[in-house]
C-alpha cells in the first residue's frame, strides 16, 4: 500500500514537473491514410519546433465511431486527449456528451474568416462549438468519354433529376453496356437534399432550436427523393454495390467505367481524378442535381471538426486551440485542400488558391466551391443535428433500399418516418 | 446392428464393385474440392496481378504479388496488424495450455472440497461465449481496469480454457494412477510431475489443442473491433477490414495479397501441428 | 469447445487423489478461476444488471426501466424477424454443412490412391477466418466488377443483385458460413472416420451390405458422438462466428421486411451497443443470447448424456 502511494506521489510529481515545462497536447484524428495523416503530423512537426512550450502529438484513433467512442472513455478516465476530429454527424451526440466545451469559450476567436455554411454548421445555441478542420459536400461526378459516345455534351452535365433521367435514357439508347448512375446510398446525401430544397430534416429548427423530436420525412422534399430513386430503379438507371454506405465500392463503379454518373463528396476528387487517369478516360465534376423546380438552396458541410476537451488544463486547452489554427490558418488550408480536395474553409485561403490560379488549373475544383459558396443560410441548410444522426442516417439509407427493393414511395417514407421518429424520441428519453 | 443378409457377394463382385466406386470416389473429391478451393485459387491468383487488370475477369496469374504484399504491407500497416495478431495469438495459446494444464492437474491429482463445485464453474463457462458478454467486458475492460488499446484486453480475457482443462484432465484420467504414486514415493512433487511426465506424456493433446486455441485467438474479429480504438494495436482480422475500407480507391490485389498472408500462420501451424492434432483428438475419442 | 459426448458436468469417481495438500489445488486453479470470475462471471453479472437500464455509453446516462427492455425486444418485428432468420441460418449452416463435410470426409476416408492427398485438400481451408471469407465473397460477389457477374454477364447476360436482393444476400451469406465452416468439420470427421473400428465395417461388406448401407447402418451410429459435438460448435459458430463475415460482406443488409435480411443476432448486438450506443438495450439482447447458448449446453449435456451411441 505504501509502495503504491509512493508511486503514485512519484508519478504525480513528475507530471507536475513535466507540465511545467512543456504542454502536451493530444490530438486524436481519424486519418489512417499515409497522405493525410502524414500531412497533419508534419503540421505538428513544425509547430512544435516554433512552439517550444507545447507539444503536440497527434495519432490515428480509428474510424470517426470509434475516436468518439475513445475519447469519451477516455474523458471519463479523466484523460481526455485535448484535440478531438468529429464528425459532423456526432456533433449533437458529442455535446450532449458534456465532454468537450465550445472552442469560443476556450479564447475568443474572429471566426469572420471561416466560410459561412461551414462555421454555420458548428455553430449550436449561438456557440461555435468546434473549429471547421475538413469539410466536403456531395457533387456530381461524370465520365465525360462515355458521355460523348452517348451523344451528351458534357460541357453540360444535368443539373436535375429530371435532366439526370433523360441523360439517361440517351445512355439508354446507346446501348453502352454500362449503368447511368451510381452513388453510394448514404442518408448524408439525403440530408443533403433536404437542405438543396430547403427543407428542414428536423423539427424545432433542424434540431438547432431545441432537440429535435420528429423528422420531416412525411414532407413533399423527401418524396422527391425517394420517388428519384424509385424512377431510377425501375428504368434500371441505378447501381451500387448493395451494401449500405459503401463508398469505396460505389467509387470503384464509377472510375471501372460501369457507370456514366456517380454522385459522392468533393474531398474525393483527387482520388477519382488520379483513378480515372489511370483507367484511361476524363472524369467531369457537375453541380449536385436537384429534384426540378426547386430552387438550389445549396448544400450543408459534411466532413469532420476540431473539438476541446472539458477535462484538460487551461494551457493544455490554449495549446490545443492555437495549434488547431495554425493547422486550419490560411496558408495549410489552402495546402489541405490541394492535397484532399476537402474545401479550404476560410475566406483567405480561397482568395490565396484564386491569386495561385489553382482555379483555372483545376476547373473540376471550381463548381464545388461555388456550389458551397452560393449556399442560401437558412436552418436546412445549416444542417440538421440530432445525438442519434448516426442511427437516423441508416434509417433513412434502409427506407431507400426498400423503395429500390420495390415498395412504394408512400410506404417506405411512412415507415422510416416512424422509425427515425422513434429512434429520436428514444435517445431523448436518456435526458428525463 | 441391422444389415441386410442379402446373398454375400463373390470376391470378384466385391472387387468389381469396389473399382466402380474408386472411381466414383475420385470424381467426387476432385469436383469437391475444385468447387471448395475456388474462391482461394481466384484469390491467389488475383494477388498477383497488377491493379489495372485485377478488376478484371482474367484468370491468369501475373507477377505482381510482391509489389501488392509490400503496397499493404507498410503503407496499410498489414505487418504491424500480423505482428499484433502473431503476439496475441501466441500469448492466448501458451497461456491457455499453462493454465489448462495447472487446472486440470488440480482437478486429476488432488482431493479438495468444493472441488464439483469449481469444476462446474469451469465448465459452465462455456455458456458464456465473449462475443455474448461485449457490452459489459467493453466496460468492464475499458473503464474499470483502463485496458482500452492494450494487448493485455485481447489476451488477458481469453486465457482460461473451459476446453484445454477439460480434454487434459480426460487425457490424465487415462494414465494409471499408479505412475503418479511411484512418482511421489520417489519425492517428486506435482509440478515437478506435471513438467517431467505429464506433459512429455500430454504432447498430442496440447498439440491438438493447441492449433484449436491459435486458429481461434488468430480469427479473433469483434472483441478486438471494439475494444483496439487504437490502430497500432490493432489484429490483423479487422485490419482485413480496414484495407477494404481505405477512404479512396480498393485496391483488390494488395487485399487479396493480405488475405493470402493472413491465411499463413493458421495454416504453418496447423500444418506443423497436424499429426498431434489427429492423435490429439482420437486419444479423447477411446479412452 | 467439449470432447465428443463425454461432457459430464462433475467430476467422476475417477480421483486419483495422489498428492496432498490444501491451499496447493487452489493455487493451481487460481489462475483460471479469476479470470473466469473476473472476465466471464461478473460480466455476465453485469450484463443482467445494465439490461434493467436505459443506458447510454456516451452520455454516461443510466436510467432504471425494469423488465422494459426485454418487453420491447420480444414485442419488437424487427427483433423478431432478426431472431426468425438467425434461426433458419443457423438450421442451415449445420445442417448442410455437416452433411456435406461427413460425406466429404467419408469419401476421403476410402481407401483410394492419393487420399492422403485429398484429405490434405479438404482440410486446409480450415486456416481461413470468418473475415477472410467475407473479404474474398465480397469481392467475387460485387454486382459490378466482381468476377462472378463478369462471367455470368458475359455467359447468360445476367448480374444478379448479390447484395441488395434479400433472398440472395441470405443464400450468399450462408453458403459462405457452410463453406467457412466444412473444413474445421471435415477435420474432426476424419479422425472420427480413421479410428472406427475397421473390421467391423468389412465384415458388413463382406455380408453383402452396399456401401451405403455400410455408412448410414454402422459408420453413420458409430459417428454419432462426434456429429452431436459438432452440432454443438457448429451451432455456437453460426451464432457468433457469422459476425465477422456479415460485418464484411454485407453489413447487415439489405433491409426488408423490419431489418436487414443478414442481421442475424450478434450482428444487431453489436449495432445496438456501439454504433447506436444503446447499451441497455444490447445488454437485454446479451441476456436473451445467454439464455439461448445455456438452453443449447444444457441440450448438448442431457442428449449427448443419452441418445450417443459410444464406439465401442
Amino acid at each position: 500500500m505504501n509502495r503504491i502511494l509512493l508511486t503514485a506521489a512519484l508519478l504525480g510529481l513528475t507530471n507536475v514537473s513535466l507540465a511545467s515545462a512543456q504542454t502536451t497536447v493530444e490530438f486524436w484524428h481519424s486519418f489512417g491514410d499515409a497522405k493525410r495523416s502524414g500531412w497533419i503530423q508534419a503540421r505538428a512537426d513544425e509547430y512544435n519546433k516554433t512552439h517550444s512550450g507545447v507539444k503536440v502529438v497527434p495519432s490515428y484513433k480509428g474510424s470517426y465511431n470509434d475516436s468518439l467512442q475513445a475519447t469519451i472513455l477516455a474523458a471519463r478516465q479523466g484523460k481526455a486527449p485535448a484535440l478531438v476530429q468529429i464528425f459532423e454527424v456526432g456533433s449533437q451526440l458529442a455535446l450532449d456528451s458534456g465532454a468537450f466545451q465550445p472552442v469560443s469559450s476556450v479564447k475568443n476567436v474572429d471566426f469572420s474568416d471561416y466560410i459561412k455554411p461551414v462555421i454555420n454548421y458548428y455553430t449550436i445555441g449561438g456557440k461555435v462549438n468546434s473549429l471547421p478542420f475538413n469539410s466536403s459536400s456531395p457533387v456530381l461526378y461524370f465520365n465525360q468519354d462515355l458521355m460523348k459516345k452517348a451523344g451528351l455534351n458534357p460541357k453540360q452535365p444535368p443539373t436535375t433529376y429530371g435532366g439526370l433521367i433523360k441523360a439517361c435514357e440517351k445512355i439508354e439508347a446507346a446501348k453502352l453496356d454500362t449503368t447511368c448512375f451510381g452513388m453510394s446510398l448514404n442518408g448524408w446525401f439525403i440530408e443533403q437534399w433536404m437542405a438543396q430544397q430547403g427543407a428542414p430534416l428536423l423539427n424545432n429548427g433542424n434540431g438547432r432550436q431545441g432537440r429535435a423530436t420528429a423528422t420531416n420525412l412525411d414532407s413533399q422534399a423527401a418524396k422527391n427523393i425517394f420517388s428519384f430513386f424509385k424512377t431510377m430503379q425501375e428504368r434500371k438507371y441505378y447501381t451500387y454495390t448493395g451494401k449500405l454506405e459503401d463508398w469505396d465500392g460505389s467509387d470503384a463503379i464509377f472510375t471501372n467505367q460501369k457507370t456514366v454518373f456517380h454522385i459522392t463528396s468533393t474531398a474525393d476528387i483527387g482520388n477519382i481524378r488520379d483513378a480515372a487517369k489511370k483507367a484511361g478516360f476524363s472524369v467531369g465534376v457537375g453541380v449536385m442535381p436537384i429534384p426540378d423546380g426547386s430552387k438550389r438552396n445549396g448544400v450543408v458541410i459534411g466532413g469532420a471538426s476540431l473539438w476541446i476537451s472539458k477535462g484538460v488544463s487551461k494551457p493544455q486547452a490554449e495549446g490545443a486551440l492555437d495549434f488547431a489554427l495554425y493547422m486550419t490558418n490560411t496558408q495549410n488550408m489552402a495546402e489541405w485542400h490541394k492535397l484532399t480536395g476537402y474545401y479550404p474553409v476560410r475566406q483567405s485561403s480561397i482568395d490565396l488558391l484564386r491569386k495561385q490560379g489553382w482555379f483555372t488549373q483545376t476547373p473540376l475544383q471550381l463548381v464545388a466551391f461555388n456550389q458551397l459558396t452560393r449556399t442560401v443560410p437558412s436552418p436546412a441548410t445549416a444542417g440538421g443535428l440530432n445525438g442519434a444522426a448516426i442511427q437516423t442516417r441508416k434509417i433513412m439509407e434502409e427506407g431507400v433500399q426498400k423503395v429500390l427493393g420495390g415498395q412504394n414511395v408512400d410506404a417506405a417514407l411512412k415507415e422510416t418516418k416512424a422509425r427515425a421518429d422513434a429512434a429520436l424520441a428514444e435517445y431523448n428519453a436518456n435526458f428525463k | 446392428m441391422a444389415v441386410k443378409p442379402a446373398a454375400p457377394p463373390t470376391r470378384a463382385a466385391l472387387r468389381s464393385r469396389r473399382a466402380r466406386g474408386v472411381w466414383l470416389t475420385h470424381a467426387a473429391l476432385i469436383l469437391a474440392i475444385l468447387i471448395i478451393s475456388a474462391p482461394l485459387i481466384f484469390a491467389v491468383i488475383k494477388s498477383t496481378q497488377t491493379s489495372s487488370i485485377v478488376l478484371s475477369p482474367s484468370l491468369l496469374p501475373g507477377g505482381a504479388f510482391f509489389q501488392n504484399l509490400s503496397g499493404v504491407w507498410e503503407d496499410a500497416h498489414l505487418g504491424r496488424y500480423m505482428r499484433n495478431s502473431l503476439v496475441v495469438a501466441v500469448c492466448v495459446t501458451a497461456g491457455k495450455t499453462t493454465l489448462a494444464l495447472l487446472a486440470a492437474l488440480a482437478f486429476v491429482y488432488f482431493r479438495f472440497p468444493l472441488k464439483g463445485a469449481a469444476f462446474t464453474l469451469v465448465l459452465l463457462s462455456l455458456m458464456l461465449p465473449t462475443e455474448v458478454l461485449i457490452i459489459a467486458l467493453f466496460d468492464l475492460v475499458s473503464r474499470d481496469l483502463n485496458w482500452a488499446n492494450t494487448y493485455a484486453a485481447i489476451i488477458v480475457p481469453f486465457l482460461a480454457s473451459a476446453t484445454g482443462t477439460f480434454l487434459f484432465r480426460q487425457h490424465f484420467l487415462s494414465i494409471p494412477t499408479s505412475l503418479a504414486d511411484a512418482a511421489r514415493i520417489d519425492g517428486c512433487g506435482p509440478l515437478r510431475y506435471l513438467t517431467h511426465i505429464l506433459i512429455p506424456m500430454s504432447t498430442n493433446t496440447i498439440g491438438a489443442l493447441a492449433v484449436i486455441q491459435f486458429v481461434y485467438a488468430w480469427d479473433q474479429y469483434i472483441w478486438p473491433l471494439v475494444i483496439m480504438q487504437q490502430d497500432d494495436k490493432q489484429v490483423v482480422q479487422v485490419g482485413l477490414r480496414k484495407l477494404i475500407e481505405v477512404g479512396g480507391q480498393t485496391d483488390w490485389g494488395a487485399v487479396m495479397a493480405g488475405a493470402v498472408i493472413t491465411a499463413l500462420p493458421p495454416l504453418i501451424v496447423f500444418t506443423a501441428l497436424q499429426k498431434q492434432f489427429s492423435r490429439g483428438f482420437a486419444l479423447t475419442e477411446d479412452k | 469447445m467439449l470432447s465428443p459426448g463425454r461432457a459430464r458436468p462433475t467430476p467422476d469417481a475417477a480421483e486419483n487423489a495422489v498428492f496432498r495438500g490444501r491451499a496447493l489445488p487452489w493455487l493451481f486453479l487460481l489462475p483460471s478461476l479469476l479470470i473466469l470470475a473476473v472476465f466471464i462471471y461478473l460480466p455476465a453479472l453485469q450484463t443482467l444488471r445494465l439490461a434493467a437500464y436505459r443506458a447510454n455509453v456516451i452520455l454516461g446516462t443510466e436510467q432504471f426501466v425494469g423488465l422494459a427492455n426485454f418487453a420491447d425486444l420480444l414485442s419488437s418485428p424487427a427483433y423478431q424477424q432478426v431472431a426468425l432468420q438467425t434461426l433458419v441460418f443457423t438450421v442451415l449452416t449445420v445442417t448442410f454443412g455437416l452433411l456435406l463435410s461427413l460425406g466429404l470426409a467419408w469419401l476421403a476416408s476410402r481407401p483410394v490412391r492419393g487420399a492422403g492427398a485429398y484429405r490434405l485438400l479438404l482440410i486446409y481451408p480450415y486456416a481461413l477466418s470468418p473475415a477472410i471469407a467475407g473479404t474474398l465473397w465480397l469481392f467475387l460477389f460485387n454486382p459490378e466488377i466482381g468476377l462472378i457477374n463478369q462471367l455470368l454477364g458475359e455467359l447468360f447476360g445476367v448480374r444478379p443483385r448479390w447484395l441488395d436482393t434479400p433472398s440472395l444476400a441470405f443464400g450468399l451469406v450462408t453458403l459462405a458460413a457452410i463453406w467457412k465452416g466444412l473444413a474445421y468439420n471435415i477435420v474432426f470427421y476424419l479422425a472420427s472416420i480413421q479410428n472406427l473400428p475397421g473390421d467391423v465395417m468389412e465384415a458388413a461388406e463382406i455380408d453383402g451390405a452396399t456401401p451405403a448401407q455400410v455408412f448410414w447402418r454402422v459408420a453413420f451410429p458409430l459417428l454419432s458422438p462426434i456429429t452431436f459435438f459438432l452440432v454443438f460448435t457448429n451451432i455456437i459458430a453460426a451464432l457468433f462466428d457469422s459476425f465477422a463475415l456479415t460485418d464484411i460482406l454485407t453489413r447487415g443488409g439489405p433491409y426488408t421486411g423490419h431489418a436487414g435480411a443478414t442481421t442475424f443476432l450478434v450482428y444487431q448486438l453489436y449495432q445496438d451497443g456501439f454504433v447506436n450506443f444503446k447499451t441497455g438495450v444490447a445488454a437485454a439482447q446479451a441476456a436473451l443470447m445467454l439464455a439461448l447458448v445455456a438452453f443449447v449446453t444444457w441440450m448438448q449435456f442431457r442428449l449427448g448424456e443419452r441418445r450417443v451411441h459410444y464406439g465401442s
